[in-house]
């Protein structure tokens, strides 16, 4: 059950983690409809939200993609300039823009943060939404779509030269463009996709990058990530975290979490469902009425009442350390958690969560 | 009172290089915070309103640059220079306002309409001139519907279609409902635009009284006019003669800025900059402090008032008398040229302004 066979080199580096912006400023995070969240920024909020997620030893944080939201671009760049280290995962759904224009500006936030932003490519969840942005292609089809956007993309970052390209979705021609993907490390900026579906599993296979996957049972995971697996490709989790000394105090956080939030929350949800042609979050939250624990430490209780993303890993920070560790040995090796609230959990994660999972690495070394 | 604004600084930016020199050197694409942070603040203390941040396949992207800087300065306005084609009316909505939220509402927009085709087809659009200044007024319809919250936001055109569409931010500014949106071009589709959905029509400078005839639908509309030049000023008038003729003969000499602009003419389809380009093939002073010396070195933004911040500060108001109220300008270096506007001809216009008032 692993997505490498035998111990690698790939296997010998560290787990990454990540977390997820979306709530910042919101410490009740999904538990009101997406007409009463506002759009416009919290800038104190977000500047603390970097701050905190920096001081817990964080790589990426990830800027979401919705019409209820700022924009995670401009969020990014914003942000950069009030940030050290923390780098940004912007969230991007193909079709809004031209691909020329895209990597401009993704270039633009990369020599204004030196190179602190990643891409987390996302098909969309809703289809009312997409028309707003004049988007009206199907789930498959939006695929076909944003697997031409990347190719486009990736030719103005591979740099040999003019890019033209004459597909189905984009047409350019000669471009150039001299504002450069800057970073230490890349030329490019990382690549995610985010999605369970077997064409977001075949897009992370093409693109080499890395799939940002919602939690399933065992068996159901791997299946899905098996075609990853023979590609050698990455995989990581979108999940929930509830980490505390013991196990009990873990189980008494998830609890009152469930107290706090209400039965409105519950009816935003299922509403969304209703109208949602988005794969994993559909299964998500099927799956979560059926059942409450999908293992010792993954629960979906809270996920009727805060939506998909909200299965969590629960247990004491060692039960956590060694899911994680787990995982790992399973070719999971990246993280995006969410928190209720995010700092809080954040600052547990930083200051017991981490270290017991760079310890145990310490030991496999 | 008239507005002035300057370009903003590029980054690696110095002495007298030309608009098309610029473009082919590497560190115009790259922002350099730094400096232009310090640009804003020294744009700010003298008393500006706005800097003009351009677009182009050779610059950094404006939207994401303006939210970089909104962050380190107080006071400024970014002029976000923007074009159709290039993203969904309803993303850019979202940026703009998103930008608007980040920066207590300092933000308005120069709609221009691309001025080579070559560079447009780099970004997917393969609209000729007339056309995109048609899908620049579906752009803007779009875009205005979502910030006067139409809801739903419903639009069927040519070029766009939205769908029951709805934003969760909303333009952030203590005056404005939207941006200010400040419409480019000397052409009549740009006029009819500004008309239609603008609020100003920006555009070269021609002799007041021309000026004035070419204005007059505009200002009967409801709406302004801007005006985007550059300015080559001095303690006198023999002395700013001498920098103007310095910067020629330095263009002729030290880089091959009438080639590359005249290249550049031969393969744009802009309406006003091949017409400026024409003009100054025959006329060097449009008027006597109105010079088209620089033109085909420089652009067609590199029309210049040329004299003493007297003879500066006099030309400005024969314009606001011809019905212009606000200003692009520009100079060479850009910032020390900001800095004689700001502290030597500023408040000339100023006391100019206040003597017509108590008339």
């Amino acid at each position: 059950m692993s997505l490498s066979s035998g111990r690698s080199a790939h296997e010998l580096t560290r787990l990454r983690f990540h977390w997820s912006m979306s709530a910042a400023g919101d410490p009740s995070r999904a538990t009101k409809a997406r007409a009463e969240v506002s759009g416009i920024p919290d800038l104190k909020a977000h500047i603390e939200f970097c701050r905190t997620a920096e001081q817990a030893g964080l790589e990426y944080l990830l800027t979401a993609f919705g019409s209820h939201r700022p924009d995670a671009v401009v969020l990014a760049a914003a942000l950069g300039m009030v940030s050290d280290r923390i780098k940004f995962l912007v969230a991007v759904r193909s079709g809004l823009c031209s691909p020329t224009a895209f990597v401009q500006q993704i270039n633009t936030v990369s020599v204004l943060t030196g190179g602190r932003v990643g891409l987390n490519f996302v098909n969309g969840h809703s289809e009312r939404e997409q028309r707003y942005y004049g988007d009206f292609l199907d789930h498959d089809q939006r695929y076909v779509r944003s697997n031409e956007f990347l190719d486009v993309c990736r030719a103005l970052w591979a740099g040999r030269g003019p890019v033209s390209h004459a597909g189905r979705h984009f047409r350019v021609e000669g471009a150039v463009l001299n504002t450069p993907f800057r970073s230490p490390e890349r030329s490019a900026p990382e690549l995610y996709i985010g999605g369970a579906s077997p064409q977001a599993v075949r897009q992370a296979c093409r693109h080499n990058a890395c799939l940002l996957t919602t939690p399933a049972p065992a068996e159901q995971l791997m299946a899905r990530l098996a075609p990853l697996r023979a590609h050698g490709g990455r995989a990581g989790l979108i999940v929930g975290l509830i980490a505390r000394q013991t196990r009990e105090a873990a189980l008494a956080a998830a609890d009152a979490l469930l107290q706090r939030t209400n039965t409105a929350a519950r009816a935003v949800h299922r509403s969304f469902r209703a109208q949602s042609s988005s794969t994993a979050f559909a299964m998500t939250f099927d799956r979560a009425l059926e059942t409450e624990w999908l293992s010792p430490t993954l629960w979906t209780g809270a996920v009727p009442f805060l939506g998909p993303s909200a299965t969590a890993l629960l247990g004491s920070y060692d039960e956590i350390a060694d899911t994680l560790m787990e995982y790992g040995r399973q070719g999971i090796r990246e993280f995006l958690f969410l928190g209720w609230p995010d700092l809080d959990e954040m600052q547990r994660f930083g200051g017991e969560l981490a270290p017991r999972v760079r310890e145990r690495e310490m030991e496999l070394c | 009172m008239l507005k002035f604004h300057w370009r903003l600084l590029q980054g690696g930016e110095t002495g007298s290089a030309s608009r098309a020199a610029m473009a082919l050197r590497p560190e115009t694409a790259r922002p350099d915070i730094a400096a232009q942070l310090a640009f804003c603040r020294l744009a700010e203390d003298l008393g500006f309103t706005g800097l003009l941040v351009d677009i182009g396949a050779a610059k950094p992207d404006p939207i994401v640059l303006a939210s970089a800087l909104g962050l380190g300065s107080r006071t400024i306005e970014f002029i976000i220079a923007c074009r159709s084609g290039l993203q969904s009316p309803a993303v850019f909505a979202q940026q703009i306002n998103t930008l608007s939220a980040l920066s207590d509402g300092r933000v308005s927009l120069n709609v221009v309409a691309g001025h080579s085709p070559a560079e447009q087809r780099f970004y997917g659009d393969f609209l000729d001139h007339e056309e995109r200044y048609a899908r620049t007024a579906e752009f803007l319809a779009i875009c205005e519907a979502f910030w006067r919250h139409d809801k739903p936001v419903n639009y069927r055109g040519r070029y766009y279609a939205v769908e029951n569409g709805e934003l969760g931010s909303t333009f952030v500014s203590q005056r404005r409902h939207r941006p200010e949106l400040l419409i480019a071009g000397g052409s009549a589709p740009a006029r009819e635009l500004a008309i239609a959905h603008g609020d100003c029509w920006m555009r070269l400078p021609e002799p007041p009284a021309a000026l004035e005839a070419a204005s007059r639908p505009v200002l009967a509309a409801g709406k302004t006019v801007g005006l985007r030049h550059a300015i080559i000023g001095a303690r006198t008038r023999a002395e700013a003669l001498e920098i103007a003729y310095g910067l020629r003969e330095g263009a002729d000499r030290t880089t091959p800025d009438r080639q590359l602009e005249g290249n550049f003419i031969a393969r744009s389809d802009s309406t006003s900059f091949k017409a400026m380009y024409q003009v100054a093939e025959t006329t060097e002073w449009l008027t006597p402090v109105l010079w088209t010396g620089l033109v085909q070195s420089h652009g067609a933004p590199a029309i210049a008032l040329v004299g003493s911040a007297d003879e500066i500060a006099a030309a400005l108001i024969d314009f606001k008398h011809a019905g212009t109220s606000q200003f692009i300008l520009s100079g060479w270096p850009k910032a020390q040229s900001m800095q004689f506007f700001g502290e030597e001809v500023l408040p000339r216009v100023r006391r100019l302004e206040q003597r017509l008032a108590v008339a």
